[in-house]
């Protein structure tokens, strides 16, 4: 496989399990957004073509909508927030309540979503960056609505580089939403992201008992 | 604290999170047994043949997810202390680890530090 060839077990381990915590604190942030219990599945990695993932992640709709962010510096990657496209509206409604009429909602749609997106995105991020001691620039978040490889292939489809594929399944069961958060890593600037792991755990198993 | 040697069983699907674990009750107790355990089904068959002191669990694993671990393993090992350590921090989640009542210390919040290691061992 691929990914052995560029992270051992234990870098594939400290990477999953960041993704994990950092995943918990976004879930946290997005269940008192809406009142309920976020489940999530256990996070998933691997190396695949762009034009691969969406098959990977299990997303079965036709259309769906995401929030992306892009980040830059230490490691270079695309966040990505995703639903399908006929829960949006759903989304909006139970995270803003029954404060605002429908037609007002639906013409905020858009923003809503974006920056419910850049809230969970934001909160997974910052406790990547604060694990991996990186120093990372946030891009603005941005809207989109589409297939979901045309979501993944950044609507580029002369590029069909190798990725490093991060995702986790994410649901809240009262309101039958279901999403996803993906992080596709370019591997070309892949070396000092793995130096950033190693980092770690040398500290984390070197260090005077400070854990990770 | 007593000075008798225990045995605590790491129950993760994180090989990562084990090993910090292990490392710091070590680091604090050189002469404490440490068992690991990836998931529920493995921390049943482990507890039953060593029957551990102390289990740590996390809730997110594959398989048999921590709570439903948790309550198999206090039915089991009635005797053993059982505490959550995850990164699902939603207080959903802390709410049925409460209502749940057979765990020592509640949650700790990984990532794992000295100081989460610390509240689980403190009192025991």
């Amino acid at each position: 496989m691929i990914v052995d060839a560029v992270l051992n077990p234990l870098q594939q381990d400290t990477l999953t399990e960041f993704f994990n915590i950092a995943m918990g604190r976004a879930a946290a942030t997005l269940s008192r957004m809406v009142s309920e219990e976020v489940s999530l599945s256990v996070p998933q990695m691997r190396f695949v073509r762009r034009s691969e993932a969406a098959d990977l992640i299990g997303a079965t709709e036709d259309r769906v909508c995401s929030v992306m962010q892009t980040l830059r510096g230490h490691f270079a990657a695309d966040a990505m927030l995703i639903f399908p496209e006929t829960r949006s509206l759903e989304i909006v409604r139970v995270m803003i309540g029954d404060t605002l009429p429908l037609e007002d909602i639906t013409e905020m749609e858009q923003e809503a979503m974006t920056e419910v997106g850049n809230i969970i995105l934001n909160a997974c991020i910052g406790t990547l960056s604060n694990l991996l001691d990186g120093d990372f620039t946030i891009g603005l978040p941005s809207f989109r609505v589409g297939s979901c490889s045309e979501i993944l292939n950044g609507f580029r489809p002369a590029l069909d580089e190798l990725v490093l594929l991060l995702h986790i399944n994410f649901s809240v069961e009262r309101y039958a939403i279901q999403g996803y958060v993906v992080f596709l890593q370019d591997v070309a600037a892949f070396s000092s992201f793995v130096e950033s792991i190693d980092r770690f755990l040398e500290r984390a198993m070197n260090g005077a008992g400070a854990g990770m | 604290m007593s000075d008798m040697a225990k045995t605590v069983l790491i129950v993760d699907d994180s090989a990562l999170s084990r090993m910090l674990i292990r490392k710091l009750i070590l680091e604090s107790h050189p002469d404490w047994q440490i068992l690991e355990a990836p998931d529920g089904e493995a921390a049943l068959t482990m507890a039953h043949a060593r029957s551990p002191d102390l289990i740590t669990l996390d809730i997110n694993m594959p398989g048999m997810g921590g709570l439903d671990a948790a309550v198999a393993l206090k039915q089991q090992c009635p005797s053993a202390k059982l505490a959550v350590m995850t990164a699902n921090i939603q207080d959903s989640v802390r709410q049925k680890v409460q209502a749940l009542g057979i765990f020592f210390v509640a949650l700790v919040e990984k990532p794992v530090t000295r100081e989460g290691v610390d509240k689980i061992l403190f009192g025991l």
